[in-house]
């Protein structure tokens, strides 16, 4: 009865890597963003952050480190999200095409300024 | 766009149950989750090109409309995460696992296991917002 679970080879495209990464990505963003909603919006309270806050917590180079983690997997994680969700909407694969690239540049610009951001640290006012 | 039409009346008639409602929950929890951490990379990053600003982006945050909105956002981390780790545990190392039959129960779990971590959470944040909004 084993032999008929049999090993199919299937085309391993980008969206299959896509579908994998979500997933890993997904387990990984659970301590970093809960961490961080945690930490920043629960114990510590949108009332008690400011510059001096944010200079005093990147004077650590761990939570450098941990931002620019949280940065790297959580946005790419949710822009490939909003593409999953559009393909469901968008039946034209031109459209689609030309979705994808849109939101390739989106993501690679936000992600770009929130890391030169995080390398560059706080500059006081 | 009468595809979208379709989509969201389709929504409404398609009666997939609690899996039905589990995958609109994870949807919606992601794409505000997306749409709020957009912002706050762009506003965040005024610490280092514009650090005049962010006092003033901080202010907006504090606010009582932001504040009763990142109440709702804690809600959606953690019912996006809670989910996410049923899509993935079963998509990746439970795979023989998975039956039709036992995902209703499950996505039922998967909700109240995110109200129960949230409760606190929201009480928290609730009493924040009280303290230094409402001077209570």
């Amino acid at each position: 009865m084993e032999r008929t679970i049999e090993k199919t080879n299937l085309n391993i495209n980008y969206d299959a890597v896509a579908w994998k990464w979500m997933r890993y990505s997904g387990l990984l963003l659970i301590p970093l963003a809960w961490g961080h909603v945690l930490i920043q919006d629960v114990l510590v309270g949108v009332h008690q952050i400011d510059i001096d806050y944010v200079a005093m917590r990147w004077a650590t180079l761990g939570w450098r480190v941990y931002d620019f983690l949280l940065l790297a997997f959580a946005f790419a994680h949710g822009v490939n999200g909003l593409r999953q969700v559009l393909h469901d909407y968008v039946q034209k694969e031109k459209s689609m095409r030309t979705i994808s690239r849109l939101l390739l540049v989106l993501w690679f610009l936000v992600a770009a300024i929130g890391a030169l951001a995080i390398v560059g640290g706080v500059r006081m006012p | 766009m009468s595809n979208l039409q379709t989509t969201l009346t389709g929504f409404s008639r398609y009666r997939g149950g609690e899996g039905h409602y589990s995958f609109i929950l994870h949807r919606l929890t992601g794409l505000g989750t997306l749409l709020f951490l957009t912002i706050h990379i762009l506003d965040t990053a005024t610490v280092y090109f514009f650090p005049s600003l962010y006092e003033h982006a901080i202010d907006i945050y504090r606010s009582t409309p932001f504040m009763i909105g990142e109440i709702f956002l804690v809600f959606a981390v953690i019912y996006h995460g809670v989910n996410g780790a049923r899509i993935a545990l079963f998509d990746l190392y439970f795979t023989k696992r998975w039956m039709a039959k036992s995902q209703r129960p499950s996505a039922i779990w998967t909700l109240i296991i995110a109200v129960v971590l949230w409760l606190p959470a929201a009480f928290l944040m609730l009493r924040s917002l009280l303290v230094h909004n409402f001077n209570l």
